[in-house]
């Protein structure tokens, strides 16, 4: 179709405002944080000084930016492993034809709907020895049984994967459920009338059919993982130590806390890179995997 | 859609646009007045808050706008600093803890007050140390006023001192006593906050009693100190690791549950009276026992003036009244924070059983700052972190000491 210039530009002008906010808050701050990444930026030392890749160089030879990586790698791996698993198991039953069906929806989709600071600071709680529910929960079956989730590294890791679970798990359910109601019944009916159980069904039938809800989901969900920071900013504070500090829970740290800013930028432009190749590669293999 | 339509909506969204985009000249701070202030506060979740206001309005003569502070530290700490960072001129006075001072006062992004609110009839009254410490830059400009004065004190659990047959801790070898006797049936006869930020005042409580200094980690009375604090965990088991994750809040919770016979705490009890544990029978502040020495700690909350701030002028006006005796009586009356001002602390008003014990502890102790460096939080972090590594054996009491230097000296 012909389009005038004079509605074209009369659409440039519409779409102005958008572009203009878009610039404001999002090109020009990335701008502005790679040219940062260039300098020694501290505010509380007041020091702005040109160190051209040395806060890059820092990065890989900083202990606490290398336990970060290595738990955010764990982090996003362990609950990524997780949400695929638990998460088609909850849809699977979600899916079946039960009574209270809708409400137990709803009640599964309840801790997503919730604030995750607020469920990061009940979790803080809930892994406490003395106060805790978890451990009042597996006292009923061993009552000697007496641990402080949050101040052994494995453990304390262990419980932050487990909340981000709790927490995601839900909504990530309700989607690949979304995508099992699409399923044809007659697809089971052909297959029970072939002789195939539930457990081949399942893997002939469901399984191909939802595994490319499950792989675009999975490239969200990853994403967010990698930039997560609640959790651990409210129930461990990276802690113990710097053990669960995820990375952006770290860039929050220096730029924030420690005044660090050039050096929190560098960080900020890596995970950037990180997440845009990341991104590459997912929409790439999104449009090429055929199911 | 007429042309003429789309043509008019088109220009009134330029001009909204424009109009968002232009930065009005005319527009002040957040107050704006002559008579008005925006106090960043951490007062306002208290009981009293409301008639403080109330009292703080009437006799400074100012419109206060308040704005509540994060409660949780590190959040308040961010925010603060990223307020005063980037000239943020919504706030003009915000309360800031010694981390903060430590951190900001040679930044310039605080208003000196020396020549205006702090004048040396004024300052005189101040604890001289602490001022000189905590509040005064580089440069000699005193930035802030503080808010009151408190001591990391010890607090007792009267009962468990009676159960173990004992009627004060004098020495360390009470103190040690005390912790044993104590300890039984999943009670612990110490409890502490040793979340990695927390945990240094607690290490730098032990430094000074056992003479050392936090600054020095060649010193063998500060490894002795830390030394100590292993054995309470690991070797005696009077005090439980789980506290590595706890913060004040969680340490009041268990000592107020009966779980620890004795803490390290600020502040007059509120918590403890709240709880309804407060008395000379139950929870109640002792005086530190002498190890080497006695030797206690001094904190306060100051009140700074954004150098940002458009209202300088009632800014000062309400610094002027915090830092008065009507200022202090105010915050003693509504949220017992005891006076930091000598002259107002022996007014009569300021009535209670605390007062005979600070009396006490300002005879017998040797009072201090807590020990800060510039770069305050990354300090206190890296510290927390390796005492944590230090009492769960992942390295040794001289690879702490060695690290623990090597800290002190990036960070000076």
């Amino acid at each position: 179709m012909y389009v005038g210039k004079k509605f074209m530009l009369i659409a440039w002008i519409f779409v102005l405002p958008a572009l203009c906010i878009r610039f404001f808050t999002t090109i020009y701050p990335i701008f502005e944080t790679f040219r940062i990444s260039f300098f020694d930026v501290n505010l509380l030392k007041g020091t702005n000084e040109f160190v051209g890749l040395q806060n890059y160089m820092n990065i890989f030879h900083d202990p606490k930016m290398i336990t970060s990586l290595k738990f955010t790698v764990l982090f996003v791996v362990g609950s990524m492993l997780g949400h695929i698993i638990l998460g088609i198991v909850l849809a699977l039953i979600l899916n079946m034809k039960i009574k209270a069906q809708k409400v137990l929806r709803s009640i599964v989709l309840l801790p997503w709907a919730m604030p995750t600071v607020v469920i990061a600071i009940a979790a803080k709680w809930a892994f406490n020895n003395e106060y805790g529910l978890v451990n009042d929960f597996i006292r009923w079956f061993n009552p000697d049984f007496n641990l402080d989730w949050l101040i052994h590294t494995d453990t304390a890791r262990l419980a932050v994967i487990a909340v981000d679970l709790w927490k995601d798990i839900p909504f990530f359910a309700i989607l690949i459920l979304a995508g099992l109601q699409f399923i044809p019944s007659d697809l089971y009916e052909s297959a029970k009338m072939d002789g195939a159980g539930p457990i081949q069904s399942f893997f002939k039938i469901t399984l191909p059919l939802i595994s490319k809800n499950i792989f675009i989901l999975s490239i969200f969900f990853t994403m967010w993982r990698i930039t997560m920071f609640d959790i651990v900013y409210a129930m461990t504070s990276g802690g113990p130590g710097e053990d669960t500090s995820l990375i952006a829970y770290r860039i929050t740290t220096e730029a924030f806390t420690n005044m660090n800013t050039g050096y929190a930028a560098s960080i900020a432009i890596v995970l950037f890179i990180a997440m845009a190749i990341l991104s590459a590669i997912s929409t790439y293999a999104a449009k090429k995997v055929d199911y | 859609m007429k042309k003429s339509v789309v043509y008019v909506l088109a220009f009134l969204m330029t001009i909204a646009l424009l109009a968002g985009c232009s930065n009005s000249s005319s527009k002040k701070g957040s107050s704006g007045s002559k008579d008005e202030i925006t106090l960043y506060t951490i007062q306002s979740t208290q009981p009293g808050f409301k008639e403080w206001l109330k009292e703080a309005e009437e006799k400074s003569g100012l419109k206060i706008n308040w704005i509540a502070a994060p409660t949780d530290s590190d959040t308040r700490q961010q925010k603060i600093s990223t307020i005063l960072s980037s000239g943020d001129s919504s706030v003009d006075v915000l309360e800031i803890n010694d981390e903060m001072a430590a951190s900001f006062k040679n930044t310039g992004w605080l208003e000196p007050l020396q020549d205006t609110v702090l004048t040396s009839d004024i300052l005189s009254q101040f604890p001289q140390g602490y001022m000189k410490d905590m509040l005064t830059s580089n440069k000699g400009d005193i930035i802030g006023v503080p808010g009151y004065s408190g001591y990391l004190a010890l607090w007792v659990d009267q009962k468990k001192l009676d159960e173990a047959g004992m009627t004060s801790i004098e020495t360390k070898e009470d103190f040690i006593n005390f912790m044993k006797a104590a300890t039984k049936d999943g009670q612990y006869g110490y409890g502490g906050s040793w979340e990695k930020t927390y945990v240094f005042n607690e290490i730098a409580t032990f430094v000074n009693l056992f003479g050392g200094d936090y600054f020095d980690w060649t010193n063998p009375k500060s490894k002795e100190a830390v030394k100590f604090m292993y054995d309470m965990v690991n070797t005696w088991k009077v005090t439980p690791i789980d506290q590595m994750a706890d913060k004040y809040e969680q340490m009041n919770q268990k000592f107020i549950d009966g779980k620890y016979a004795m803490v390290f705490m600020w502040g007059t009890g509120r918590d403890y009276k709240n709880a309804g544990r407060y008395g000379k029978d139950q929870i109640h502040m002792i005086n530190m026992p002498k190890f080497e020495k006695r030797s206690i700690f001094t904190d306060s909350w100051s009140y700074v003036l954004n150098a940002s701030s458009k209202n300088k002028e009632a800014a000062i006006k309400f610094l002027k009244y915090v830092a008065s005796e009507d200022g202090e009586l105010n915050s003693w009356k509504n949220f017992e924070r005891y006076p930091a001002r000598a002259d107002v602390a022996s007014n009569p008003a300021v009535d209670s059983d605390i007062k005979d014990i600070y009396t006490e502890i300002q005879k017998t102790n040797e009072i201090h700052g807590r020990p800060m460096l510039p770069q305050t939080m990354e300090f206190i972090t890296e510290m927390g972190t390796l005492f944590h590594h230090y009492i769960q054996d992942k390295i040794t009491l001289d690879q702490f000491c060695e690290k623990a230097q090597a800290a002190v000296e990036k960070y000076q």
